[in-house]
């Protein structure tokens, strides 16, 4: 049994649970408290979701495939991705630290968006296995999200501190942008997909 | 859609109900990867055009070389950068794979040079200094004539020309390089116009090729009779005017400079073509000087003695010296059961002018092609009181067939046996020639030289003494008529008439005449030869 089954609708910022009513065309529904819009369900979040989704992956491969830091270090330029960066680390006995970045700068940020496409197939095919875990997915997504930009992070500020002119210079490369895009289209991706869908495809077979 | 439907009075569904339901709009948010994936194909795009081509290239060693970083630059503009190095299959060298950007590829031809640019302080020029800093990078003379390839083999010292200046390549022939190396200055004038650009030694010559670039217009100044000379030096000269020193800049005697300068001359020389090859004179001075830098050695065998020989005894060639001895030794010949003396020549073909050659000639063949013809060397003597032996070559059309043997370390040309006997035969003939020489005749001759010379001056002597004996009595018996004759006339004039005294004075001088004719004859009694010779001063 579910608010949307009694014709109940939940307000997004304030959680107050209305009475659904059907607004007439050019109408919308507003929560009688807070005046937020509401819906049943996020509107068109599949869809939503698969287009940031999408965008999130084709802009994942530039990210890791172009430089993300130019270092200059006297006279000499090196470009490095991120991935030369964990290889750099590794090779120079720093296992850990190349742990950490790829982990938080490659593996977490493709986790991220494998299990949102796994996700997002779940609910289209009205899938009913193990909601719970797929809840529990989602909610790690989400949450993890935040902490993605720790790349972006670390880059901005070398690139603001070490500014020694010909001794030593780093400029952010391209793919920070293309990062930083894929860490917050993701986010955004996240964010319109709606864990209820989920829950809907179990009462459907219920039915 | 439970509302009530409208119907007809027969119950019939007058219109069917439309369909209710979400707008079917493509929804906004499509845009988000539709601008991914422009930005991804853009990126994709410009990732693929911008590809050029991937070239190998094989250096010594990778000293200063990285993959991933080391840069390929033309005119310190990045054109490509190293993406990996690996050791050939044996061992010998590097082969440096590189990432060039796009459009490179008509640039990389056989004539296409690369090198590996690290600091350099050479020649007065302290080059790549960036390079300490920043690395090696490779450094690259593109070149759009040629074959295209993609391997290439680096070179392992930087050229001095990277660029095609006008100009002209000149080869100088040098016994050695002295204070020259790659890079050195060539001046005209003491204007710098151009550089040493590489040397390698010539083992068929023996001698070394320094290879200089003039650039325009100063090519234009070198004439086919410029003289190249080793400008690093000081010349010192002491002339009447004082002492001299002659020197370039102070630069050029620290790091070395080639100089050449024309001598003037009446003759309109032509301009020298590429690689026109020059002798190198080690100073100034020795440009005024002829010397020969080509030298080609021959082993000559002598069966006779060779007494007399030395060391830098000429070889003379139609008498004209074209070489000297070098060395020779004693050697006994077990097969031949007899000694043998080894002699070594040098011959500076320099010295026989050619005319009318038709591209480079094979100096062993025109060898060959003289023996045939009856070139042979032989011991002559060069002086009969000193013994002095010179080696001659010369054409002896009816001696046996002999060919350049090439089995030794140098070639060996055959040789005659010493003209002994026809040495001999000239001086039996000398010898004979002395014998008939008319000694006793011309002694004959002498001694009748002589006694009619005696014969002569007996004859004067006779003649004196006639003299003395007919002419002074006849003089004597004039006088005395004279006197007679006077006493005649002094009876008739008086003793005191103007007559008298007249003749007495007449008789006087003739008194006087006859006694220095006395005298003469006396002095010609005792001196005959006077009559010939004439009076001595001395007496």
């Amino acid at each position: 049994m579910s608010a949307k089954q009694l014709g109940l609708v939940g307000c997004h910022e304030c959680r107050l649970l209305s009475r659904q009513r059907r607004p007439e065309s050019g109408q919308e529904a507003y929560c009688p408290r807070c005046g937020a819009t509401l819906h049943l369900r996020k509107p068109n979040s599949i869809k939503r979701t698969w287009a940031l989704l999408i965008a999130a992956f084709i802009f994942y491969i530039p990210a890791n495939v172009l430089p993300i830091t130019i270092t200059t270090s006297l006279g000499s330029t090196q470009s490095d991705t991120i991935m030369s960066g964990v290889i750099y680390f590794l090779l120079h006995g720093s296992p850990e630290i190349a742990l950490v970045i790829f982990t938080a700068s490659i593996f977490i940020p493709i986790c991220k968006l494998v299990v949102m496409a796994y996700l997002l197939v779940s609910v289209q095919l009205k899938s009913s296995w193990r909601p719970h875990d797929r809840t529990q997915l989602y909610r790690i997504v989400e949450g993890i999200g935040r902490w993605s930009m720790v790349d972006i992070y670390v880059v901005t500020i070398l690139v603001a501190l070490v500014k020694l002119g010909v001794f030593a210079d780093i400029e952010a490369g391209p793919a920070a942008l293309y990062f930083a895009s894929v860490v917050v289209i993701s986010m955004f991706a996240a964010q319109s997909f709606d864990p209820r869908l989920i829950w809907d495809a179990m009462e459907e077979n219920h039915e | 859609m439970s509302e009530e439907t409208p119907r007809t009075n027969h119950g019939e569904e007058i219109a069917p109900v439309a369909d209710v339901h979400a707008k079917r709009t493509i929804s906004m948010i499509w845009v988000v990867p539709l601008v991914a994936l422009f930005i991804g194909g853009w990126l994709a795009y410009k990732a693929l055009s911008e590809k050029g081509p991937t070239i190998t290239i094989t250096f010594e060693s990778a000293e200063g070389l990285e993959a991933g970083k080391t840069k390929i630059k033309f005119k310190d503009v990045e054109i490509g950068q190293v993406s990996d190095i690996a050791i050939s299959e044996d061992f010998s060298h590097v082969v440096v794979t590189a990432k060039l950007k796009k459009g490179t590829g008509p640039y990389l031809t056989d004539k296409t040079r690369f090198w590996v640019v690290r600091a350099r302080i050479a020649a007065g020029e302290v080059s790549g200094l960036g390079t300490l800093f920043s690395g090696a990078y490779i450094g690259v003379d593109p070149q759009t004539e040629g074959k295209e390839q993609n391997h290439f083999k680096g070179l392992e010292i930087a050229p001095v020309l990277t660029e095609t200046l006008p100009g002209r390549h000149f080869t100088l022939l040098a016994h050695d390089l002295g204070s020259l190396e790659i890079g050195t200055r060539v001046r005209y004038r003491k204007v710098t116009v151009g550089k040493v650009v590489g040397y390698r030694f010539d083992p068929d010559l023996d001698i070394l090729k320094i290879q200089v670039f003039v650039q325009a217009p100063f090519h234009e100044k070198v004439r086919k009779e410029t003289r190249f000379y080793n400008a690093s030096g000081v010349d010192f000269a002491l002339d009447p005017s004082g002492l001299r020193v002659n020197t370039d800049s102070l630069v050029s005697v620290v790091l070395g400079a080639i100089a050449f300068e024309s001598p003037v001359s009446l003759k309109v020389s032509e301009q020298a073509p590429e690689n026109f090859e020059f002798k190198l004179y080690p100073d100034r001075e020795s440009t005024k000087q002829k010397e020969y830098m080509t030298k080609r050695y021959y082993l000559l065998y002598f069966e006779d003695d060779i007494s007399g020989l030395s060391t830098e005894a000429p070889v003379n060639f139609k008498g004209i010296r074209v070489g000297h001895v070098l060395d020779f030794s004693l050697q006994y010949n077990w097969k031949k059961k007899d000694f043998q003396i080894p002699v070594l020549i040098e011959i500076e073909p320099e010295r026989i002018e050619q005319i009318h050659v038709k591209g480079p000639t094979d100096p062993n063949k025109n060898m060959e092609f003289f023996v045939e013809r009856g070139l042979r060397a032989q011991l002559k003597s060069a002086n009969l009181i000193t013994g002095q032996k010179f080696v001659d070559l010369a054409f002896h059309p009816d001696a046996p067939p002999a060919k350049v043997r090439y089995d030794e370390a140098y070639p060996v040309l055959p040789t005659l046996p010493q003209p002994l006997k026809q040495l001999m035969a000239s001086v039996e003939n000398i010898v004979d020639r002395l014998d008939k020489v008319p000694t006793d005749e011309i002694g004959r001759d002498v001694k009748a030289v002589l006694e009619s010379l005696n014969n002569t001056l007996r004859k004067t002597e006779t003649m004196f003494g006639e003299i003395h004996e007919e002419v002074l009595p006849e003089i004597t018996q004039t006088l005395k008529t004279l006197q007679g004759s006077l006493s005649d006339i002094e009876k008739s004039y008086g003793k005191d008439s103007i007559t008298n005294q007249e003749l007495r004075k007449t008789l006087n001088e003739l008194e006087e005449a006859a006694r220095s004719i006395r005298i003469l004859t006396e002095y010609l009694q005792r001196h005959p030869e006077s009559l010939l010779r004439g009076k001595g001063d001395t007496e």
